[in-house]
């Protein structure tokens, strides 16, 4: 029975497709694009999760459990104390410490953006060897293969100084070199490689940004001589494995709880790997939905096109129905074209997709770096589940799509009337109810006041904020038809004489579906393009005035491995004090930082001199403090200063108390004010940083501010410091705000490419639209030309349509912008990440694209008037 | 060379490339230096005395001969020597007739002198390896388990008294500042999750101190000596855990719970402490303790040589039941071999010594047999596969008079020295 409308589909639909080839690929294009951002950021995704390694899974194995203290480092005597607890339970202790470094930085290299973090794993390497991992990986730390070379000596290998231990992948790429140059705090270390990580077949691949050193010798490289960042265990196999895990956890719970909190919490892999995936799932799921945008407007250029086919085959369809085809089978047909088409499309996209995946997981995998956690992203591969989802998001989109011409196609009567009115209204009735669109904003506005969903980790998806988005949307869309009878009436009154633009504003007075659907797309891509627009230039302002207000210092000075959050690069103590002691400095502001855990949710803690930060430079603030207190050392003992991104993880305001872990035990502070921080979206806390140091008996810092003494050339004094300091990375303050800016700007700079394919879009669906407007009006045309109009006066009639279209979609999609510049800047991005915005709006820019939207529309409708008005009456295209 | 052992250069240099050969890692190779020299204590030479150096070469210390021991320093840690272990072996009896062997060795190894900054936490001065194992009779059965770490919070031996630690292992005084010549001794041991026992070691001799003067020569070379320290009888009490081995069923595994034994028995302990030790031509050596029923013991080991040929080092001593020791010759006759699967090495699994009573100056004829055929140590961290395990001695009418412990190496085939 499907031998007819395979016989349809050959005969009718493959004709039309070589007739018109490069139309048909455009349609599987553009339903590949849309298929392929979809895929690509779900590739990203998916990497940027898979590669949260729980690194000493691959030199150890997966430990059973970890204890890890909730703030600051643990100190080795905890390891005597946990062998002695644990009596003789057969139980691997192994300590790791762990930190990050950096490839030097070339001098003509400015970006800190997209270096290699390497991890750097500290594990007694020779304790590994009593793991039945270690014995079937042959394990060898401390010893050349080559037997008869003098260097294969166990004690001088062992005892050699610091060494590392790379992955393959890294080991290959640095070829025979026998050192690596990395920065590990604010010191540039040239260390000696000694070999590759050796690894057992069954064992997960080692990250190629591991990088693996004997535990005592990472710990003098970063300064932690006595301390440990975890304990992980191990119970040796055998009997009762369960039950000696469970008893373990008991015990292990047991001792890190004291009278006054808790010393460590115990974890295990698998829990941690869940907290990061938690940790971005709401970054994640803002990618996705900012991907399922480019599928909708693929779905509504698709629609596009196929209405417009349906209206040019009309005539064919006619004599088909009357040959006696079935309306069914005709729908079959169509149906099973715009199959084809959206497996085509999906397939396309998935390699589309694929390939743009080896790009987006590296600016995926970049920007959880920075805010996140230090990943090992590499590349994405496509697994059999993300084919099948391409291939059916292809054919479910393009079947959607194709659904309503379809029914239009089998709708057709037997014998075309010549009647416009029969054809002309895709859409619902419904659709044209002014009333749909009033409720649908209504609901939207109701929704926009919703809080955003939490997840646990901190992470925080504005799901209201975006179904608000979608109502305006949709409702915008639905509203703004009513625009074009509106332009009819005034331009008709303006411009009585004109038969042109009377023809013209007929078809507007009472617009079609087709008009109606073409003006809310355009609509729909003006005002998201214009409201992200929006939402980065008072993203943009309000960042720069927050960095004019809170850079105040000269020179700006921090590790030159310090990239991102998830780097642990600081300056030690001696070279701190150092640059703040120097003459020509008058002031110096030392900022520590240490990353903790509140209610097991990451934030930041950080110390400065309060003091100074008040007399030196302007805070932003959301909640100023009601008294000078918190800037007093004498007396801020339990004050704290919270950032904007913190009181909104953690739900707190100005005259709240939080209780911090620290080492010294749980310290409880009273918020004294909240100041806004747009530098990371997990939160900071801010304390007396003498009272830091104490707590966390370490006096690093994470970045030193200088203020010079007047007359001082920073400039100078940089490359003086530069010199004697290699290590360091230091700004001077121009230099600093203009790479915030920049780095700003790159982070953005996908959100202009965006502009430009939301407008080339739209302008594309105008020009489709008006082409099936005109094939559906070719006996008009004709009557007009025989009336004695000329192509020219054809053209500029179907110009001011679709100029008029253009307009009105403008006036309304900027209308729209605004409503969703507010929505992202006061509820989406507040939600996400908590970050307070000035509304700013881009002038500019906004005229610049209503001027290019109405200009090109007018020229594409031109264009289109031009070829429309050459068409024969009868004769197909 | 040999870091450890830097005398027996040649062969030192054989072992390495055998085992290069085997793809050892070079961890393995440290440990069959040092398991070489660790198993080859029970060598008593009588060479002329020679001028003795206080230090060796590398800066180690040399056994002085008329040296005051003091105690419980003494069975402590000697750090300034370079090699030194304390090697406890014995039978285990329960209810029922359930019959155990066990061993239980601690090794410390030293860095050569100097060297950087060392961390107290994770030292790289010393290495210490150490092994348990246990034979149960009824199944036949034999556990054995490797520990290596380094210096350091995970494994550490007291200068001050008996206290010497390897992960959750350990070997102490019951009262630290223990004075006596013969005090009470706690182990501390287990086999991976499968076994575990707790023991208290309690001297039914005094100390016995091997050597002349204090000191047990080792060559020509007069620094190759050892301080070599012995409770030749130790009465073992304590408790035996075997868990079920979930190997079988999960249903079994709770079925049976752990199987909680009070043990009794006898065991040997030596302490040896030393810089340097023999070298020469041997491919590996025997090593037996006897412990007679009529409450003497006997202590032999047989260096063998390439030729098959026994050294003349070989020596056995008697030890009275008041602790004096007398030696006696020997001879040692194969009478049965047994291959490993593990390691292809075709160990002898019964011997015949013959030699003579000094109480009686008669000639004896021993029977030597194992409690179990397989008491191999496959050394996966030690590197070279040995054989130590529970014996039965019995006269030549087949009357049993006593247990022993055999030690075994140089046979796998690896090891062709």
């Amino acid at each position: 029975m499907f031998a007819l409308e395979t016989l349809l589909l050959r005969r009718f639909a493959l004709r039309h497709w070589r007739l018109a080839p490069r139309q048909s690929l455009l349609l599987v294009g553009i339903l590949a694009l849309g298929v392929a951002v979809f895929v690509a950021v779900r590739l990203a995704n998916r990497a940027a999760v898979a590669s949260f390694t729980h690194f000493t899974d691959t030199i150890t194995g997966q430990s059973d459990w970890i204890i890890q203290p909730a703030a600051g480092t643990l100190p080795e005597s905890v390891l005597p104390e946990l062998r002695a607890a644990l009596g003789p339970r057969p139980v691997h202790i192994f300590p790791v410490v762990e930190s990050t470094a950096a490839r030097v930085r070339r001098t003509d290299e400015s970006a800190q953006f997209g270096r290699t973090t390497f991890t750097l794993l500290g594990v007694d390497l020779i304790a590994v060897a009593n793991l039945a991992r270690a014995h079937s990986a042959n394990a060898s730390y401390f010893g050349q293969p080559d037997g008869t070379d003098t260097r294969s000596d166990f004690w001088s290998a062992f005892r050699a100084g610091p060494q590392i231990w790379l992955s393959s992948t890294l080991a290959t790429s640095l070829g025979s070199a026998r050192t690596l140059d990395l920065v590990i705090n604010e010191q540039l270390h040239a260390l000696a490689i000694a070999g590759v990580i050796p690894t057992p077949k069954d064992a997960p691949r080692v990250p190629a940004n591991l990088i693996l050193l004997d535990l005592p010798q990472l710990q003098r490289l970063t300064g932690k001589l006595g301390r440990l960042d975890r304990v992980e265990f191990l119970i040796e196999p055998g009997p009762r494995a369960d039950e000696r895990r469970d008893e373990l956890r008991a015990l292990l719970e047991k001792l890190g709880t004291t009278s006054d909190g808790e010393r460590w919490t115990v974890t295990s892999p698998g829990a941690r790997r869940d907290t990061a995936a938690t940790m971005t799932r709401a970054f994640r799921l803002n990618l996705t939905v900012l991907s399922l945008i480019a599928l909708l407007v693929g779905l509504y250029l698709i629609f596009q096109a196929l209405d417009g086919a349906v209206v040019r085959r009309r005539s064919e369809i006619a004599i088909l129905r009357s040959l006696g085809v079935e309306e069914r089978t005709i729908r079959r047909a169509w149906l099973a074209e715009a199959a084809v088409l959206g497996l085509l499309g999906g397939a396309l996209g998935l390699l589309l997709g694929w390939a743009g995946a080896q790009f987006s997981v590296r600016a995926v995998g970049q920007t959880v770096n920075a805010l996140y956690y230090a990943t090992t992203v590499e590349s994405a591969g496509l697994d059999t589940g993300e084919i099948a989802l391409g291939l059916l998001l292809g054919l479910v989109a393009s079947l959607l799509a194709g659904w309503w011409p379809a029914r239009e196609a089998a709708r057709t009567p037997p014998a075309q009337v010549l009647v416009r009115s029969a054809s002309a209204a895709p859409g619902h009735g419904a659709l044209r109810s002014a009333w749909l669109g009033v409720a649908l904003i209504a609901a939207g506005i109701v929704c926009a006041q919703l809080p955003p969903l939490r997840f646990a980790s901190g992470g925080r998806f504005p799901l209201a904020g975006y179904v608000a988005a979608f109502l305006w949307i949709f409702g915008g869309g639905v509203l703004c038809g009513f625009l074009l009878p509106a332009i009819a009436r005034v331009t008709r009154r303006a411009r009585e004489s004109s038969a042109v633009a009377r023809v013209a504003l007929s078809h507007l007075a009472a617009p079609s579906g087709r008009h109606r659907l073409a003006v809310a797309a355009l609509l729909c891509a003006i005002g998201m393009t214009a409201g992200m627009a929006i939402l980065v230039a008072s993203f943009e302002t309000t960042v720069r005035g927050w960095v004019q207000r809170s850079l105040q210092a000269d020179l700006y000075i921090s590790s030159n491995g310090a990239q991102s959050a998830s780097s642990q690069n600081r300056i030690s103590p001696p070279v701190w004090r150092a640059l703040a002691h120097d003459p020509a400095v008058a002031e110096a502001s030392v900022l520590s930082a240490y990353p903790i855990e509140l209610d097991r949710t990451p934030t930041i803690f950080t110390g400065a001199d309060l003091r100074v930060v008040r007399a030196r430079s302007d805070l932003s603030w959301v909640q100023a403090p009601l008294d000078d207190a918190v800037f007093d050392a004498t007396r801020n003992a339990t004050l704290a200063l919270a950032s904007e991104s913190f009181c909104e993880r953690f739900r707190k305001k100005r005259g709240d108390t939080v209780r911090v872990p620290t080492p010294a035990g749980p310290q409880t502070l009273t918020l004294a004010g909240v100041y806004a921080d747009y530098g990371n979206e997990r939160g900071s806390l801010l304390v007396e940083r003498a009272r830091l140091v104490a707590w966390f008996g370490d006096d690093y810092a994470a970045n030193v501010s200088l203020f010079l003494r007047p007359g001082t050339d920073a400039e100078s004094l940089r490359t003086a410091l530069l010199a004697r300091h290699p290590g360091l990375a230091i700004y001077t303050n121009a230099a600093l705000r203009s790479e915030i800016l920049r780095i700003f700007r790159q982070t953005f700079s996908i959100t202009y490419a965006l502009e430009v394919i939301g407008v080339a879009v739209a302008v594309i669906g105008l020009a489709l639209t008006l082409i099936s407007v005109l094939l559906d009006r070719r006996e008009e045309l004709t009557t007009l030309r025989a009336l004695g109009f000329s192509h020219r006066e054809i053209a500029r009639a179907t110009a001011v349509e679709g100029t008029a279209i253009a307009a009105s979609a403008v006036t309304g999609g900027l209308l729209l912008s605004l409503a969703l510049g507010w929505l992202l800047i006061y509820v989406i991005n507040k939600q996400s990440f908590g970050w307070t915005l000035g509304f700013s709006l881009p002038w500019a820019q906004l005229a610049a694209l209503a001027v290019t939207v109405v200009a090109t529309g007018a020229a594409v409708s031109y264009a289109v008037g031009r070829w429309g008005a050459d068409l024969p009456a009868d004769r197909e295209e | 060379m040999n870091p450890i052992f830097p005398e027996v250069g040649a062969r030192w240099r054989a072992i390495q490339h055998s085992l290069a050969h085997r793809r050892n890692p070079p961890v393995t190779r440290l440990l069959v230096a040092l398991l070489l020299g660790t198993l080859c204590p029970h060598s008593l030479f009588t060479t002329l005395r020679a001028q003795i150096p206080l230090t060796t070469a590398e800066g180690f210390a040399v056994p002085q001969p008329g040296h005051r021991f003091t105690f419980p320093r003494d069975h402590g840690n000697h750090p300034d020597f370079k090699i030194e272990w304390w090697y406890v072996t014995g039978h285990l009896y329960a209810d029922a007739g359930r019959r155990f062997g066990f061993q239980a060795t601690f090794f410390r190894s030293a860095a050569p002198r100097g060297g950087a900054e060392d961390s107290a936490t994770f030292g790289s001065g010393h290495i210490f390896l150490a092994h348990m194992a246990l034979l149960d009779t009824q199944t036949g059965k034999f556990l054995h388990q490797e520990k290596l770490n380094r210096a350091g919070w995970d494994a550490a031996a007291s200068p001050a008294t008996l206290d010497v630690r390897n992960g959750p292992w350990s070997l102490r005084l019951a009262d630290p500042a223990d004075t006596s010549s013969a005090p009470r001794l706690l182990l501390t041991g287990s086999i991976r999750a499968e076994a575990a026992f707790t023991l208290t070691l309690t001297p039914a001799k005094p100390l016995v101190i091997f050597g002349e003067d204090g000191v047990s020569r080792k060559g020509a070379d007069p620094t190759a000596a050892s301080y070599y320290l012995t409770f030749s009888r130790l009465r073992a009490d304590g408790e035996l855990t075997l868990f079920a081995n979930s190997n079988t069923s999960a249903l079994a595994a709770s079925d049976s719970p752990a199987e909680k034994l009070r043990v009794t028995g006898e065991a040997w302990m030596d302490h040896e402490i030393s810089s340097s030790q023999l070298s020469g031509g041997q491919v590996g050596w025997d090593w037996l303790s006897v412990h007679f029923a009529d409450g003497r013991e006997l202590m032999l080991y047989q260096l063998r040589r390439v030729d098959g040929t026994a050294d003349p080092a070989s020596t056995l001593t008697w030890v009275d039941a008041a602790g004096k020791t007398q030696r006696a010759p020997f001879t040692l006759e194969v009478l049965d071999r047994w291959k490993s699967p593990a390691t292809g090495a075709a160990y002898p699994s019964r011997l015949r010594l013959t030699t003579t009573d000094p109480l009686t100056h008669a000639a004896v004829q021993l029977d030597i047999e194992p409690l179990a055929k397989n008491q191999e140590l496959t050394g996966a961290l030690g590197g070279i596969p040995y054989w130590e395990g529970a014996c039965r001695i019995r006269d030549d009418s087949g009357r049993e008079l006593g247990s022993g412990f055999l030690e075994l190496t140089g046979y796998a085939k690896a090891v062709q020295l």
